[in-house]
């Protein structure tokens, strides 16, 4: 069985609302990585406003952590219980120097793309 | 090994995330098949995993009415499963995710490397070849992480799809740009390819060039027939009754679909009155044929078998070349036609005129002394 495809996602929309279980990449700089609790976090700046993106690292390890590096995280949102919604990695890559704002562009692309689509289909039914 | 490489260079050397279009009836009509190198396309797995496959073509799939035969995805390998023969990489490009079936790389090549005889010579050319090798099979081992770009065929098996890779090879894209202008790239090419509905050649806006092209075979064709059967004059129903004429201009027909076809057997002879009519056009507009004002306005001649007109021309330019005024040049293109045109046919074209004297001079009947100058003995 293939796994869903990882749908990107801003990290500021990582939240209650992300359907549990939903496969979904994202990134952000590696702010702290425990790794007795295999637990990292990392952080993007959206419109002056930090956000966190708690990531569960036990499928990827041993992996080398260099903090403060750009990390582009590939795995399934997990809700637990008093905490934000947690993504349980399947793939935690190293992308420093990656052009952020051009993936936001990208995925800005991608989806009015598909909502056009959309649109278009929907159209086509009615 | 040598295949690998050969394939990867391949998959460089024609550029990226081009579309390539098939000419679309020819696919299925075995008469024309021309100059197409399979159909390519960079669609997303969530698309591929859509298509529905042709009945007639297996292999064949449509993208909103696009055929495919090949697919170039990029993504991340985000599931590895080893068989004997290949490797199977689930392919996630974020829109979704397909299996691609690698084959592994023949071993044959290093076996026969070792049982060399080791010369000197022999050991440069062996040393290059296992880095090679190594280069090759750091490229094809991949690992749930890696970067991929795959081509290859769709097929299905066990009612999944999936990419039979024909090449497939790890991207180095470490600060992800590969991926990041392959989802800007993507929106363009289908808003502008894929989504838009799929026009083959013979059937284009209102089939403008496909029909160019069937008229095109039809009116070469058609001169050559005239031409190897000598004919004098001909109407346009007697060229509808010469088999080998009309099954050419049906074949070309821009096609109806076909639930069209059973009922629309007369709108289909008069499609083909049509593309013969053309055809005449264009042997008119390249002066293989022409008009007579005083005869019947179907009847057509052969500028080529009119001996009148071959003879009027010749003696025109005979007369004048005697007259001191035009004994040294010859005499001038437009002398000749003006002459020819008062004497014999005032409606007659220049084109016409061309050929006349085109075949006058291959004759050697004339030669022309310089531009548009002509002398006859």
């Amino acid at each position: 069985m293939l796994p869903s495809a990882g749908v990107y996602y801003f990290p500021w929309e990582i939240n209650s609302s992300v359907p549990e279980g939903e496969a979904l990449r994202t990134f952000g700089r590696l702010c702290h990585y425990d790794l007795a609790r295999s637990e990292a976090v990392l952080t993007a700046q959206h419109s002056s406003a930090q956000y966190r993106v708690c990531v569960d690292t036990k499928f990827v390890e041993p992996f080398q952590a260099q903090l403060g590096s750009c990390y582009l995280v590939l795995g399934e949102a997990e809700h637990r219980e008093g905490e934000g919604p947690v993504v349980k990695a399947r793939i935690l890559t190293c992308v420093e120097g990656m052009n952020v704002p051009l993936l936001e562009q990208a995925i800005q692309e991608q989806r009015k793309y598909f909502s056009e689509r959309q649109e278009r289909m929907g159209n086509s039914v009615s | 090994m040598r295949g690998g490489r050969s394939c990867r260079e391949r998959a460089e050397a024609s550029g990226g995330w081009s579309a390539r279009k098939p000419p679309s009836r020819l696919i299925f009509r075995n008469t024309v098949i021309c100059n197409w190198r399979g159909f390519e396309c960079s669609l997303s797995p969530r698309n591929i995993k859509e298509m529905r496959e042709s009945k007639q073509v297996p292999g064949i799939f449509f993208y909103n009415g696009h055929p495919v035969r090949q697919v170039d995805v990029v993504g991340i390998v985000v599931q590895t499963k080893e068989r004997d023969a290949f490797f199977n990489y689930g392919v996630d490009d974020s829109t979704g995710v397909i299996n691609c079936v690698c084959w592994k790389n023949p071993m044959a090549l290093e076996t026969s490397l070792s049982g060399r005889p080791s010369t000197p010579s022999s050991l440069t050319v062996l040393e290059q070849m296992k880095k090679l090798q190594e280069m090759v099979s750091q490229k094809t081992k991949l690992e749930i992480g890696d970067v991929v770009r795959v081509r290859g065929q769709i097929r299905t098996y066990r009612q999944q799809r999936e990419i039979q890779a024909l090449c497939f090879y790890k991207v180095d894209d470490p600060v992800c740009d590969v991926q990041i202008s392959r989802m800007l790239e993507l929106p363009c090419l289908y808003r502008e390819v894929y989504d838009k509905p799929f026009q083959g050649p013979e059937e284009g806006q209102s089939g403008l060039e496909g029909q160019n092209f069937s008229i095109n075979m039809l009116y070469k064709k058609v001169k050559g027939f005239l031409l190897e059967n000598k004919i004098q004059t001909f109407y346009q129903q007697e060229l509808e009754t010469i088999d080998s004429l009309v099954s050419l201009a049906a074949l070309h027909l821009p096609s109806p679909s076909c639930q069209e076809v059973k009922s629309k057997n007369d709108s289909s002879s008069k499609r083909i009155h049509s593309v013969f009519k053309e055809a005449i056009r264009m042997l008119q507009e390249k002066g293989v044929v022409f008009q007579k004002p005083g005869s019947s306005k179907d009847l057509y001649h052969v500028t080529d078998h009119d001996k009148e007109l071959l003879k009027v021309t010749l003696d025109v330019i005979k007369e004048d070349c005697r007259k001191p005024r035009h004994a040294e040049k010859g005499c001038h293109f437009l002398h000749v036609l003006s002459c020819v045109q008062q004497s014999y046919n005032p409606s007659l074209a220049e084109v016409v005129m061309h050929r006349v004297l085109e075949l006058l001079e291959s004759n050697s009947d004339v030669v022309s002394t310089m531009e548009g100058y002509y002398v006859a003995f």
